[in-house]
């Protein structure tokens, strides 16, 4: 079974975040290995929302665990930021308006667009189903790969956006959107094609109904592990078929140890949806089936 | 009824707006829609349009067409307005008139040269909550209104972030300052501009101060020090920065005090209004305010917001970029 820790990060400062996430990684006996020369940091960056609204990795939270990374691994390794363009999104701007432009400059790291990096071809095999998915050369080169992801609700039929759903967004190809139709597949495919080492949630604000300062690091070698503590916290019953189908792909187990503060004293707090807002999705959802966007300009 | 042919060129974000509600207007009929967006079009034809052009050109040509909604890009505005004043449709024009004065002078212009209709897109004008304040002013209610407090906020051209819904793209457009003229004051405080000008007169005098939260060339905040003619003085706060949408003015006269909001209704409320109406209560002003338009093309009388107004708001807008205070300096 895998671990999985939970840390109260205590104020909101870089200082307090770093601190955080070195229990989070001690919590699980996790240690930076010396010869590590180049890092990739997958942060979610899903749109131009900024911290301040939980949907988006906060640069602050990236600057702490590169602060961590540059204590611990002698001689400093190379470390990029990636992340890639989406149907929404085109990561020049989301670079720049969400502040990792600025954290790149002080922080001395690479900032990588994978829609633009050098990509080699994977075959990867999900049920019976193959896929050929491009995998970035950046990603490959990488011997340290890290996933910080948010904790998130999503509309789609994953449920949640965690550790999993995060490396989907690695995809190099832009309209993503065109995978939706089998969503969970993909997502398990890119995650076999890309293995990363290493989760650190970045729970510090997290967004649910409305977003609030939750104060969470999260940190676990399993993403599956890690979205099925994340669906405990915003009170789903992590036995999702996304999950089940992840965990039987062997990318990790859906059952966990955990570490440190209770899972509890999260999921008390983290900013659920209410009846209204369920109610909505749900009219939503029924005007997107009926296929009545276009005609009532929802679309 | 004599019935205005309406046409809506631009099928963004407002001119679907347009387009719903000119299906609905008693005294006008939709001629014809033109986008560059066969996705639009297609759109547009489920609405119930009968002809679609990828050109406007081939729009302005049609017979029955007396006048046009011009939504596009604030970069389009120019050459656009001109083509459709000289084949002599009229013209609602969304805000802000253009790019800057030279360009705002060019469209008045030609609209006063070929005698045509022109008016600005301001539908804040015809919402009540804004009206009920210009009688408040007019009547003495208030007494002398000392300080004009307008705050608008919003996500700007950033989806709001709501949990259900799906981030829609950002038009490159937005993100180039040449293309837009300028950021959340030319968006956003062109409608408070041309509000307090409404209400008290022409400004003489402005500044400002321009915020960049999200690093882009673009302000995505801005508060402006402006003196009316009235005397009074006004606070103006703009930005795109937030999830929560705010439109609010507060009057601080020497007899009383009056406000007034424009807010977005309960999600459910808004999703059965749309699902039944096809239409939330958001985009209520903005239908008063083509029923109007199209009420002065059947009675020949000016529309007001004039392009003369969205001229001066624009000249405002420009002495207060002109006029910015650098913060950084205090510091």
């Amino acid at each position: 079974m895998s671990s999985v820790s939970f840390v109260k990060i205590q104020k909101n400062a870089v200082s307090s975040v770093k601190q955080a996430i070195h229990e989070a990684l001690g919590l699980i006996d996790y240690s930076f290995k010396k010869a590590t020369k180049n890092v990739v940091i997958k942060p979610n960056l899903c749109y131009y929302w900024d911290y301040s609204t939980g949907q988006t990795t906060d640069p602050r939270f990236v600057e702490a665990l590169i602060g961590l990374l540059r204590e611990k691994i002698v001689p400093n390794p190379s470390i990029s930021i990636v992340e890639a363009d989406a149907s929404a999104m085109k990561c020049r701007h989301v670079f720049r308006m969400l502040g990792y432009e600025k954290l790149a400059r002080e922080c001395d790291v690479k900032l990588v667009n994978l829609s633009e990096d050098q990509s080699d071809i994977a075959e990867v095999t999900v049920g019976k189903r193959a896929f050929r998915l491009r995998v970035p050369r950046t990603i490959q080169d990488a011997d340290l790969r890290i996933n910080v992801p948010k904790i998130k609700y999503t509309p789609r039929e994953t449920k949640i956006t965690c550790a999993l759903k995060n490396i989907f967004g690695c995809n190099p190809y832009p309209k993503k959107s065109r995978f939706h139709p089998e969503l969970k597949e993909v997502i398990v495919a890119t995650n076999k094609a890309m293995r990363f080492n290493l989760c650190i949630i970045d729970g510090n604000i997290v967004s649910g109904i409305q977003p609030r300062r939750l104060g969470l690091v999260m940190a676990s070698k399993d993403p599956v592990a890690v979205d099925a503590a994340a669906a405990s916290i915003i009170g789903l019953n992590p036995d999702m078929r996304y999950l089940r189908l992840a965990s039987k792909e062997g990318l990790g187990s859906m059952f966990f140890t955990p570490k440190g503060v209770s899972l509890n004293y999260f999921k008390a707090r983290y900013p659920k949806k209410d009846a209204e807002t369920k109610l909505v999705n749900m009219v939503y959802s029924l005007v997107v089936r009926m296929r009545l966007g276009r005609r009532i300009g929802l679309e | 009824m004599k019935k205005v042919g309406l046409g809506v060129i631009g099928l963004g974000y407002i001119g679907k707006i347009h387009l719903r509600n000119g299906l609905k207007l008693e005294n006008a009929h939709i001629v014809g829609v033109s986008d560059l967006s066969k996705r639009a079009l297609d759109d547009a034809k489920i609405l119930g349009v009968k002809k679609t052009f990828t050109n406007y050109e081939q729009l302005l040509k049609e017979p029955n067409l007396d006048s046009v909604i011009i939504g596009l890009p604030t970069h389009l505005h120019l050459d656009c307005a001109i083509r459709a004043i000289e084949a002599g449709k009229h013209v609602l024009l969304e805000k802000p008139i253009a790019r800057d004065v030279k360009e705002a002078k060019e469209i008045v212009s030609a609209a006063q040269r070929n005698s045509v209709k022109l008016m600005i897109g301001y539908p804040h004008r015809f919402n009540p909550a804004f009206r009920e304040l210009k009688e408040k002013i007019e009547s003495g209610e208030l007494g002398d209104v000392e300080i004009a407090y307008a705050t608008f906020i919003s996500s700007g051209p950033f989806f709001h972030r709501t949990v259900g819904y799906v981030p829609s793209p950002v038009p490159e457009w937005w993100f180039d300052k040449e293309l837009t003229g300028g950021g959340a004051l030319m968006d956003l405080g062109c409608h408070l501009i041309n509000l307090l000008r409404w209400y008290f007169g022409e400004i003489t005098g402005i500044n400002s101060y321009l915020g960049y939260r999200f690093n882009i060339d673009l302000e995505d905040h801005a508060i402006c020090m402006t003196q009316f003619e009235s005397g009074t003085t006004g606070a103006i706060n703009v930005g795109w920065f937030s999830q929560e949408y705010q439109l609010k003015i507060d009057l601080l006269g020497s007899v009383s005090h009056a406000s007034a909001q424009h807010r977005p209704e309960n999600r459910l409320v808004a999703a059965a209004r749309m699902l039944t109406t096809g239409i939330s209560k958001l985009y209520w002003p903005h239908l008063a305010e083509l029923q109007y338009f199209a009420k002065c093309l059947i009675q020949d009388s000016k529309p007001s917001p004039s392009g003369e107004d969205g001229l001066k708001d624009l000249e405002a807008i420009s002495l207060a970029y002109k006029n910015a205070v650098d913060l950084e300096r205090w510091r």
